[in-house]
């Protein structure tokens, strides 16, 4: 399932008003996304969720669920370290 | 320098067999390592199987491959068999496969393909180019699907060819099937590459680290060709895992020891941007002699934050150099001093729009133009005034450059070549200046939009989206926009309709995104107006620059979701 708000992000990013984000979707059936756009949109969720990708992290990203399974993993770190 | 490729190639591997040529890189250190004699030995069967198949001499073979090991030996191959290889990008997910086959086809008329060698993945795409009446294909290959022969010497005659003869064919800028073939012969790669070894005083020691993709001249000419004929070890990247995660190239330089590497202006963002943190931990820059700036206007901001991130790791103003290069040369006209930060000047930007280049006053508005260095040995530049006189430092005109390692002319199309390349002088298009024997670029006089270094005609996105359904015929314009957060130019379109309701305006601006995407173009802004918006030139068809400077003044001040109108 993805989130609202990184389904926000994305959409801002890519300044489109509306578009179907699933968990199976990759990027080249998102209008705008290519491989230029795509590292805006890393940065723009690291900023907005506040949390840092690494080389390699991203570079396993293959789909929509695999970006939506690394912010939650990322949130899951930061909410254990501060507890 | 030897008279051909394969005599240099050869010469080299006879000298010292065992050294590396080059260095297959992959992400996770299961790197594939090509020594000089190895290379040549599998490139000679190449050859031999190419042949059995009917590729000969002069032929122009099509290389569509990902990055994969045997594409070296299968490009030297078809260089030993005399044939011309040209590198083709391996289409993305996102472009249409008719799309993308009408785009060969165009191709193959305009640059004369006769094979196309490729993967087994692409053959359903691209089988049907071999039985259209338009297009010039005999075959498709599939060289990685096959064994190459063992004893490849009892078919392969001696290599006899005239050093004048093609060596290779590079697509200059344009959408698939729009491009323009440049054909290089043996002397221009040949006598270009040692001359511009000489300019960045290459070295023995030196190890170029590349992730640049081969169909681009910067890829093919500074980083491909440069390493084998001056017999430097090229550690080649996949582009595709490069945009993915951009610190590899740190990694590859600091696992391999890298000295040299070719970058375009939008990377030295993108490795700041996404660079950081534990990817730096491992990260040594110190070793590096050059990072050259190249293929897009190079933009002293970019440096600067180049240097800010990523001092910490080892990098200096001393390493960071620029060059001025187009496939029509070969590659370089100008490069900056080794070791020498490029220069940088803050003129006045209003006096540098009337032509002339002054200091910028206290208070003024101010242009940053950095230093492309001087012209390599063989190259001569000049600017050139609206009149076709001659200019003096200081004054901006269009940048013409004589070389002796100049293009023959576009293939099969004499129009082109003979606008751009007169008495042996290529007219650029691109507007600069030179002061204290340093050249400057500035802008360009064509409306050619570079998006990270890829070459994009305006005219190729706007017959894209001749098709949408909303748009009024014949009622848009393309053009670039720089983006100062990316560091390169994004494609922006206006295009007038009538389309009133907010619903069919927004599947609209998605239909005309997704026309983009059909040509493998990404449009990042889309601006919907009412009919008669667009300004006219004198010949009647709407004007790209007058309606971009509408667009600033009136669309851009205003907040993004206003875009639509």
């Amino acid at each position: 399932m993805i989130s609202e708000t990184l389904k926000k992000v994305i959409l801002a990013e890519l300044d489109l008003d509306d578009c179907e984000l699933r968990e199976e979707t990759v990027a080249s059936e998102v209008p705008g996304w290519d491989s230029l756009s795509h590292i805006g949109i890393l940065c723009a969720v690291e900023k907005a969720f506040k949390v840092r990708f690494s080389t390699l992290e991203a570079l396993r990203l293959k789909n929509m669920g695999d970006l939506q399974a690394l912010v939650t993993q990322k949130l899951k770190q930061l909410s254990d370290l501060s507890a | 320098m030897e008279a051909n490729l394969w005599m240099q190639w050869s010469r080299l591997a006879e000298q010292d067999p065992a050294r590396d040529a080059i260095i297959h890189w992959v992400d996770d250190r299961a790197d594939f390592r090509w020594r000089r004699d190895d290379l040549l030995r599998e490139a000679t069967q190449a050859a031999a199987w190419l042949k059995e198949r009917g590729v000969k001499a002069g032929d122009v073979c099509a290389l569509i491959i990902r990055h994969e090991p045997r594409f070296y030996p299968l490009y030297i191959g078809v260089v030993r068999l005399a044939a011309i290889p040209a590198v083709l990008a391996y289409p993305n997910a996102r472009i249409h496969p008719d799309k993308y086959v009408d785009g060969l086809v165009g191709m193959s008329r305009r640059s004369g393909l006769d094979w196309v060698l490729t993967e087994q993945a692409l053959e359903p795409v691209v089988g049907s180019l071999v039985s259209r009446p338009d297009s010039s294909v005999k075959g498709i290959l599939l060289p990685l699907e096959g064994e190459w022969p063992v004893h490849p010497e009892d078919s392969l005659e001696p290599l006899e060819v005239d050093p004048r003869s093609p060596c290779l064919l590079q697509h200059s800028s344009g959408t698939t099937g729009l491009q323009k073939g440049v054909v290089l012969s043996h002397t221009a790669v040949l006598g270009h590459v040692q001359a511009y070894a000489e300019a960045v005083n290459l070295q023995p020691t030196d190890r170029v680290v590349s992730w640049l993709p081969l169909y681009h001249d910067m890829g093919m000419i500074a980083a491909f060709h440069l390493s084998l004929a001056a017999g430097i070890p090229l550690v080649q990247m996949d582009p595709f895992q490069w945009v993915s995660a951009p610190g590899l190239l740190f990694e590859a330089i600091s696992r391999e020891g890298g000295t040299l590497t070719w970058l375009p202006n939008f990377a030295y963002n993108i490795l700041a941007d996404r660079v950081h943190g534990d990817d730096l931990a491992a990260v040594r820059l110190d070793g590096m002699r050059l990072f050259v700036n190249c293929s897009e206007p190079v933009r002293s901001e970019s440096h600067q934050r180049f240097l800010d991130h990523f001092a910490i790791a080892g990098a200096r103003p001393s390493m960071l150099g620029a060059c001025y290069a187009m496939a029509e040369t070969t590659f370089a006209a100008t490069q900056t001093e080794p070791g020498v930060p490029a220069k940088v000047l803050h003129v006045d930007r209003d006096q540098l729009a009337r032509g002339r280049v002054v200091p910028a006053a206290a208070n003024g508005s101010t242009r940053t133009c950095v230093s492309s260095g001087q012209p390599i040995r063989g190259c001569d530049l000049f600017v050139v005034g609206d009149d076709g006189a001659i200019l003096g430092p200081g004054q901006v005109g269009e940048l013409v450059i004589q070389s002796e390692w100049m293009f023959d002319g576009y293939r099969n199309n004499p129009e082109d070549t003979r606008q751009s390349l007169r008495s042996n002088q290529y007219f650029t298009g691109d507007y600069g200046f030179t002061l204290g024997g340093e050249w400057f670029v500035i802008g360009r006089k064509k409306d050619i939009i570079i998006v990270a270094g890829k070459n994009l005609y305006p005219e190729d996105v706007e017959d894209a989206l001749l098709g949408v359904q909303g748009v009024l015929p014949g009622r848009v314009v393309a053009f670039g926009l720089d983006d100062g957060t990316t560091g390169t130019e994004e494609v922006a379109v206006v295009a007038e309709t009538e389309f009133r309701g907010e619903k069919e305006r927004k599947a609209l601006k998605r239909a005309i995104l997704m026309a983009g995407m059909a040509v493998d173009v990404t449009i990042s802004k889309v601006f919907l107006v009412d009919p008669r918006w667009l300004i006219k030139s004198s010949a009647g068809k709407p004007s790209r620059k007058a309606n971009k400077q509408r667009v600033l003044d009136e669309l851009l001040t205003t907040p993004r979701e206003t875009h639509d109108l």
